[in-house]
């Protein structure tokens, strides 16, 4: 009774706040400290703990989202000239779309009025993993020429590889832009996204301007790696003598150099590969085989060319005087 | 907290960029402010001035503007990385937003902690890295503590 008479007055009693929405309605607020606010974050936090966190959205699924300003946004990010008709087409995958028909039929509607108008990626992928197959295995017989066909191999479907490409994918925002069934996007889909982008690349800038962009954020990913790390070879010493059959120098033969510890827990033994009495190479490990093993990719390493004091990659930018004289690779091969 | 309590990390770029082409990292800034609240006057005079002429010179970002009821107002960016940052503009004015905008946008999204170095190289090495046995003579047997040769 007395507290109805303290609220006709508008006064702060019992710390109610009063507002008045309009006339006849006022909405009471009290600010002080809530005591059902520790029960209802328990509470929350049990039902948290037992069903597990919430499963990832979208990025098109959050506020804050235009596509159309984003596709375009993603050519301009990465200085290309992109079609965007194409673009769009190369970021819609066929899960996408079926899931999308399913949708669509599921709701009952009419299939004409409803039909679904976007076209999968399909032949821009298999024209982008083709286009990016061929440039990659022109780059490394160019920029590492002494590499033997496994070698280059190699070294092509590293960074053809899941990890790599979907790596580079990732991190240039082709994730959030791709229509795909599944969240997050798998590795599949994403690396046929990508493939279907740079074929979207090449379809509008030409070959040149692909083989650029694969030079600057594909092959990038060379930088720092050795040889052995992305190509795995089991047997070194057996392929070394291939290789200086191969160039018609004299097997190499192995000489211990130096040892030290030999009878301690950590014994170190250098041994040293010369050819024709001359050192080719010199490799330390813990035991005289290790260490064999360890100078024969030395050897290699430097029979390749791929030392880590070797020349480094060429990525000096390409002046558009010569974009008109060179043909397609040998521009992005010339710098590199 | 001490250096050892806190988290570092050594100093990196994102898919190496600026090795090929340099790519603003910065995909995407929303401005979340309020129409009527006095913190958001700064913003709101950011988006009358100046927020046009920051979308122009960054035309790889996308900017969002969403008026909304807040108590404060904040830069929510999102970088290549993923990263989502943001930062609260609660009475700033518009040349203070402006500066930290631009300071986002040329920013990556890795972490802002401590550098433990502010350098970092692929290739330390040209020569081959010193170990006690470069440059030194080989030994005829096995390598022994100095001590033992004698004047004969």
């Amino acid at each position: 009774m007395a507290s109805g008479l303290l609220a006709t007055r508008g006064l702060l009693a019992f710390g109610f706040q009063y507002q008045h929405a309009c006339r006849s309605v006022v909405i009471t607020q009290t600010r002080h400290k809530k005591r059902w606010m520790r029960s209802y974050e328990r509470i929350m936090a049990e039902k948290l703990k037992m069903e597990g966190p919430s499963p990832p959205k979208r990025r098109s699924e959050k506020p804050n989202w235009d596509y159309h300003a984003e596709v375009e946004a993603f050519g301009v990010r990465l200085q290309e000239n992109f079609q965007l008709e194409r673009l769009k087409t190369a970021f819609v995958n066929p899960c996408y779309v079926r899931t999308e028909q399913e949708k669509r039929g599921a709701l009952g509607l009419d299939p004409e009025v409803a039909a679904l108008n976007l076209k999968d990626n399909l032949e821009l992928q298999t024209k982008g993993q083709a286009f990016i197959q061929g440039f990659l295995s022109d780059w490394v017989r160019a920029s590492f020429p002494s590499l033997p066909a496994e070698g280059t191999a190699a070294l092509v479907s590293h960074l053809m590889g899941p990890e790599v490409a979907c790596h580079v994918a990732r991190n240039l925002g082709v994730e959030d832009l791709t229509m795909s069934a599944e969240f997050p996007v798998p590795d599949e889909v994403l690396y046929s996204t990508f493939c279907a982008v740079v074929a979207a690349l090449e379809e509008s800038s030409g070959p040149q301007r692909a083989g650029l962009f694969l030079r600057d954020f594909l092959t990038a990913q060379l930088i720092g790696k050795d040889l052995f790390d992305v190509w795995s070879v089991v047997n070194p010493m057996g392929l070394l003598v291939e290789e200086c059959t191969r160039r018609g120098l004299p097997l190499p033969e192995p000489r211990l150099l130096r040892s030290a510890g030999v009878s301690t827990v950590l014994p170190l033994y250098f041994v040293g590969l010369y050819c024709d009495k001359k050192l080719l190479a010199e490799g330390p490990g813990e035991t005289l085989l290790a260490a064999e093993e360890e100078a024969a990719r030395s050897a290699l390493r430097k029979l390749y060319c791929y030392t880590e004091s070797c020349r480094p990659l060429d990525f000096s930018p390409i002046s558009p005087q010569t974009t008109s004289q060179a043909t397609t690779t040998q521009q992005a091969l010339s710098s590199g | 907290m001490t250096s050892r309590g806190t988290p570092s990390r050594f100093l990196k770029s994102v898919l190496q960029n600026g090795v090929g082409r340099y790519v603003c990292q910065l995909k995407r800034i929303s401005l979340v402010f309020s129409k009527n609240a006095q913190s958001s006057l700064g913003a709101r005079h950011f988006i009358e001035e100046g927020v046009v002429d920051f979308a122009k010179k960054n035309p790889g970002t996308v900017v969002y503007i969403s008026p909304e009821p807040c108590r404060i107002p904040r830069i929510v960016a999102e970088y290549l990385n993923g990263t989502v940052r943001e930062e609260a503009i609660t009475s700033k004015t518009s040349q203070q937003i402006s500066e930290l905008v631009t300071k986002m946008a040329n920013q990556s999204g890795l972490d802002i902690i401590r550098i433990r170095k502010p350098y970092h190289t692929d290739s330390p090495s040209i020569q081959g890295q010193w170990h006690p046995f470069t440059n030194r003579p080989p030994a005829d047997g096995f390598i022994r503590p100095p001590g033992k040769e004698t004047s004969s």
